[in-house]
């Protein structure tokens, strides 16, 4: 059980959500196994947190070869930069599961299937076992908008699906690509990412591969400008989905960032990092904007986790260990607040039947509990100091600033433009005057409390305590950048700064 | 050399606590059956009162070691580590965080008795006390953190209280708008904070990010870094302190309950500013450049306010815009290093003020809601103790001689003198004589004439001891704090300022003593000329005055406000709504309407040759097969 940690917790929600699918169960049976088999990741997630020593190195490694001519491995393995998101793919599933009671089956099978692929993406070490785990997890989520998802779901799921696919056949052709450039200088075949990184590439292909790689990510995050599809998908997805989506898949695409390009394009990645962490700012900044004058809470939600991801990312590109450690942190700080927030929305829904902003107000007197819970979320989306979401952003805004001032100081109004928004919508919807349709809303009860409660817990243990969680990450975000930037200078400046009609000169 | 002592981070704890407690007991019984009020009031008092027995044994611990010694440090555990960056939840006791402690638990503790007869019968009594505590809690981790880091914790946690208890009656628009102006405002100013620290931290920070370690290699800095630094922690102060350009909040947040106006947005919250440049005395002493933007920010402000402040009706808006006023003096001594000084104005402003404003809060409670001083008048005789306290507290503010105000204020003022910066001082003395004026006006007009509205008065009464008692302690505090600094001309020997000393990084100018009797005769002079225009104009009885031109101007706050709302709130909403309603739809998603419009015109032109004759389609396959063998014969050969 133990040596084959991983693939347990990769394959148990897979296949129960096959099962599922195949037999008929009623409702009731297939949320209790769902949630049954969520709880038991959980352990094993909570486990692996636990037993993890954090020296910076790969443990629980499982790997096994699996189409030899090619060189595909089997492999799976967690560190310190997989740790987090690991964390946040299993430590809040089981509450979807206990808050949307009366979905039909095919939902909680594909929110199974969601996790498994999840969690085989977030642990994969070989780059086609990472490919096939992604185009996994994209078909459950395809499924649940176009099945359960609200009344613009199609035009939505068309979107999510184009866009997705083609990032999809960027990243295959940027992955051959990486394969046959890996075949033509050592002469073997792989694709297991520790081999990858001792690539060299250079030249017009390895940007183009970049490129490739670094839009199919961009897509999942989103980075602006690839966000399009993410508020219709947000807005139009069940609940369920979108914060399967906003608290852990988007941060999938931040990972892969980390996980494969930056190893292996480390020269392009350093080459085009100012771009990359404008386009990071840009959609904070831009987002942001868009959130303050959304009429439906969901969107508003879905434009404000936009903005989150955006300086995220922005920590990725800032090449060094405090903004990296930030988003490793972030990662799982943002699903306890973002991705709460989105479910404390979609309980709203259930309650009241509507997202609309102006048809609110007034909840803080009726449902307290809620309220203060609510708040609490908010806050740390806001990054108050104390709750989770403070330490990550700091550590972006710190490692930005070192990197650019510039950048640094762009990435800092998240601070000013995120309260803008929430406080008022929080104003207009748990403040000022209640009416019949909030009249009658009912408080959490003690099932719900009981859900919820843990969570409220982890945002101020993460803003209290980050240290336990941090001293995990470090070492692995110390090595990542040590390894991919220990170039010399020279070769940067070199690349960065082409010498027109270089070649010309060199006979 | 610093001494650790575990105890002193039980001193935020404690209020921490009791809002936990409080917050849990009213979040889980306000739908249901209340709560009676005497359990939260007691336990609400628990908690500060604890703080305060801590502050005094800190003080007094602190007393007993050597001067260049009382440096008490606990940390408490690693908060977090990446890189060159190690924060420790540290908590640090000098000389100066210790007189913060003292006096802010003190006056916090008065102001929980003080609310407990003011709030009564309130259906959120529980959360009010629960909000409190939570502040004072944040205050103290403010007052006491050991790095700048925790100091943010506590600076955004006053902030968050702030927000919570000005927007505490959320029925009302308004008062919610208020609270967000606040938060918002505040904010802005937190974000010149954290650039700040990212910037020192990168500049000097990387041996030791918390005051002391700082201190020691300040010297590292260049000045342009230095500079940046100042003035963007500054841009911080100006936001949790209400200066210019960031004082719009502070008037509005009067939406809140009274006590809360006391504590909050006058005695402490608001002078954490004032407190952050001290504790950054050892960078601001260094640039003298950052030091004199601080400095005329400040006086700036101090005008600014007054003027305001000598046109408003509402009772609680003419303390606010003192209090804006006051912190522009505390800033213009800070800025030119004269931190001693503007630490004592921070102590004795927080007896006087936070007395005045719980003066005020009787009245009101008094006077059933009414904060307009045009319908009242006459309430000396009705309000005995409340008029009399308040006249103290009116006269501490105003600098009359011998009163705490006249010793602070005149330090600054002769500072300021005393160091060349006679410019500073020309408007300190003016702002002196402007605030008598208006401090005056108040006074008059609410407690002397005849009464304005005749209802009201008729059942105005003084308010239970619960609440009086807490207005003579500060009363007496606001009359006699001043000898705890009397300078030497008075006898004394600047017992705050040498208190002081070992956190500081200042110079004492030695100056002639003509110097200081000409500081002391211009403020006595600008005190009489003030005091004497309010006499001849309000004592008597006076009519409310139509405003026109300036006056307007004035009674209009420069339409400050009304500026902001059309450069800063409208534009933003607007890009807000472009963003959504045109941008999002028509142009970012450029890319994905352009492939899709290409498959569309791909596909139309590709209809071309689906024309639906066999022999065509023939043709088409023999051109398709002549191009196969064509390309196999080649890559055969």
């Amino acid at each position: 059980m133990f040596e084959y940690a991983l693939s347990v917790m990769i394959f148990l929600p897979i296949v129960t959500g096959l099962v599922m699918l195949l037999f008929p169960l009623s409702k009731e049976t297939a949320r209790i196994t769902g949630f049954i088999v969520t709880v038991a990741i959980l352990f094993r997630g909570i486990e692996i947190f636990l037993s993890f020593t954090g020296t910076g190195g790969m443990e629980y490694v499982e790997s096994r070869s699996w189409i030899q001519s090619l060189g595909i491995s089997y492999g799976l393995g967690i560190d310190g930069i997989s740790l987090l998101v690991l964390m946040a793919g299993t430590v809040l599933f089981p509450m979807l599961f206990t808050i949307f009671k009366t979905q039909p089956k095919g939902y909680y099978a594909n929110l199974l299937i969601a996790q498994g692929a999840m969690i085989g993406a977030i642990c994969a070490t070989d780059l086609v076992l990472f490919y096939i785990f992604w185009e996994v997890m994209l078909l459950p989520i395809f499924f649940m908008i176009g099945l359960y998802g609200g009344s613009k779901r199609l035009p939505a799921t068309l979107k999510i699906t184009i866009y997705t696919i083609a990032g999809s056949l960027l990243m295959l052709a940027a992955l051959v690509y990486v394969g046959v450039s890996y075949h033509t200088q050592f002469g073997k075949w792989t694709f297991a990412i520790v081999q990858l990184s001792e690539l060299e590439l250079g030249g017009g292909f390895a940007v183009l591969a970049f490129f490739m790689f670094m839009v199919a990510f961009a897509i999942k995050i989103p980075l602006f400008p690839f966000h399009t599809w993410l508020p219709d998908a947000y807005t139009e997805a069940p609940t369920a989905t979108t914060f399967v989506l906003s608290a852990i898949m988007a941060k999938i695409g931040v990972y892969a960032v980390i996980r494969f390009v930056m190893p292996v394009f480390e020269i392009e990645f350093a080459r085009f990092a100012v771009l990359l962490s404008l386009a990071g700012v840009t959609g904070m900044i831009y987002c942001g904007l868009a959130a303050i004058s959304q009429k439906d809470m969901k969107r508003m939600l879905a434009f404000s986790s936009a903005s989150h991801m955006g300086i995220i990312a922005l920590g990725v590109f800032c090449m060094n260990v405090q903004a990296l450690t930030g988003t490793l942190f972030q990662i799982a700080a943002h699903a306890t607040s973002t991705g709460v927030l989105f479910l404390f929305v979609g309980l709203m829904e259930e309650r009241m039947q509507t997202r609309k902003i102006e048809n609110l107000g007034g909840i803080a007197y009726r449902a307290p509990i809620f309220a203060t819970f609510f708040a609490i979320a908010m806050l740390a989306s806001v990054g108050l100091p104390a709750t989770s979401g403070f330490i990550g952003e700091f550590l972006i805004i710190l490692g930005a600033i070192k990197f650019n001032a510039f950048i640094g100081i762009l990435a800092g109004t998240t601070l000013v433009i995120g309260v803008c928004y929430m406080l008022w919508m929080f104003q207009r919807v748990f403040f000022e005057r209640s009416n019949e349709r909030t009249e009658n809303f009912q408080d959490l009860n003690l099932s719900e409390a009981l859900t919820f409660l843990p969570v409220i817990v982890l945002i101020f243990a993460m803003g209290i305590f980050p240290q336990a969680f941090i001293k995990k990450i470090e070492p692995a975000a110390q090595q990542q950048i040590a390894k991919a930037f220990a170039m010399p200078q020279a070769q940067v400046a070199e690349t960065i700064v082409p010498t027109p009609g270089h070649n010309n000169h060199k006979e | 050399m610093e001494h650790t002592s575990t105890y002193i981070g039980l001193t935020p704890l404690f209020p921490l606590l009791g809002a936990l407690v409080l917050g849990l007991m009213h979040m889980l019984t306000c739908t249901k059956t209340r709560l009676p009020e005497k359990l939260y009031g007691v336990l609400a008092c628990v908690g500060p009162l604890l703080s305060f027995f801590l502050a005094l044994v800190i003080f007094y611990h602190l007393k007993g070691l050597p001067t260049e010694e009382r440096f008490l440090s606990h940390n408490a555990f690693t908060w977090f580590a990446v890189g060159d960056l190690h924060v420790n939840m540290g908590f640090l006791a000098d000389p100066l965080s210790s007189l913060m402690l003292l006096f802010v638990t003190f006056i916090g503790s008065l102001i929980h008795i003080y609310s407990i007869g003011y709030m009564a019968g309130d259906k959120n009594f529980g959360k009010f006390f629960a909000y409190l505590n939570l502040f004072l809690g944040s205050m103290l981790i403010l007052v006491l953190g050991s790095g700048p880091i925790v100091m943010f914790v506590g600076w955004e946690g006053v902030g968050l209280c702030s927000y919570l208890l000005i927007s505490f009656y959320s029925e009302d628009t308004d008062n919610v708008l208020a609270g967000n102006k606040a938060f918002i405002v505040n904010r802005i100013g937190d974000l010149g904070f954290v650039l700040g620290m990212s910037f020192l931290f990168w500049a000097i920070g990387t041996n030791g990010f918390d005051y002391l370690s700082l201190k020691v290699n300040a010297h590292n800095l260049t000045p342009a870094i230095g500079i940046t630094v100042c003035l963007l922690l500054f841009i911080g102060a100006c936001g949790k302190s209400a200066q210019i350009p960031l004082y719009v909040w502070l008037p509005d947040a009067m939406a809140g309950p009274t006590p809360v106006s006391a504590l909050i947005h006058a005695a402490t919250m608001v002078t954490a500013g004032v407190y952050m440049v001290a504790r950054f005395s050892f960078l601001y002493t260094h640039f003298p450049l950052a030091g004199s933007v601080v400095a005329w920010i400040g006086i700036l402000t101090a005008l600014l306010a007054a003027t305001f402040g000598m046109f408003q009706k509402d009772i609680k808006k003419i303390l606010a815009y003192s209090t804006v006023s006051q912190l522009g003096y505390m800033f213009a001594a800070v800025g030119i290093a004269a931190y001693s000084a503007g630490i004592f104005h921070v102590f004795t402003h927080a007896f006087f003020k936070a007395l005045l404003f719980l003066g005020a809060g009787s009245v009101i409670y008094a006077l059933h809601h009414q904060q307009d001083i045009w319908q009242m008048g006459g309430l000396k005789d009705k309000m005995p103790t409340t008029y009399k306290t308040m006249v103290i507290g009116a006269l501490a503010l105003s600098g009359a001689p011998l009163f705490s105000g006249f010793f602070s204020k005149d330090e600054i003022l002769f500072s300021a003198l005393a160091s060349g910066h006679s410019g500073i001082w020309i408007i300190g003395v003016l702002v002196a004589g402007m605030t008598a004026y208006y401090t005056f006006r108040m006074i008059f007009l609410v407690f002397h004439g005849e009464p304005r509205d005749k209802d009201l008065y008729e059942h105005a009464k003084d308010a239970p001891p619960l609440m009086t008692i807490p207005l003579i302690i500060l009363a007496v505090g606001a009359a006699f704090a001043g000898v705890l600094n009397l300078p030497a001309i008075f006898g004394g020997s600047l017992t705050i300022s040498h208190w002081l000393a070992p956190s500081l990084v200042e110079h004492h100018p030695h100056v002639s003593i003509w110097i200081e009797i000409l500081a002391i005769v211009t403020s006595v002079a600008a005190f009489a000329i003030g005091i004497t225009i309010a006499y001849k104009k309000f004592a008597h009885g006076a009519e409310e005055p139509v405003y026109t031109g300036l006056g307007k101007f004035g009674y209009n706050k420069f339409y400050v406000d009304e500026i902001y709302n059309a450069v800063f709130v409208q534009p933003y909403k607007a890009v807000g709504a472009v963003i959504s309603k045109f941008l999002e739809p028509n142009v970012t998603d450029i890319h994905v309407k352009l492939s899709s419009w290409l498959y569309q015109k791909a596909g139309k032109a590709f209809k071309v040759f689906q024309v639906g004759y066999i022999r065509v389609y023939a043709i088409y396959m023999v051109i398709g097969l002549s191009l196969m063998s064509l390309f196999l014969s080649h890559s055969i050969n």
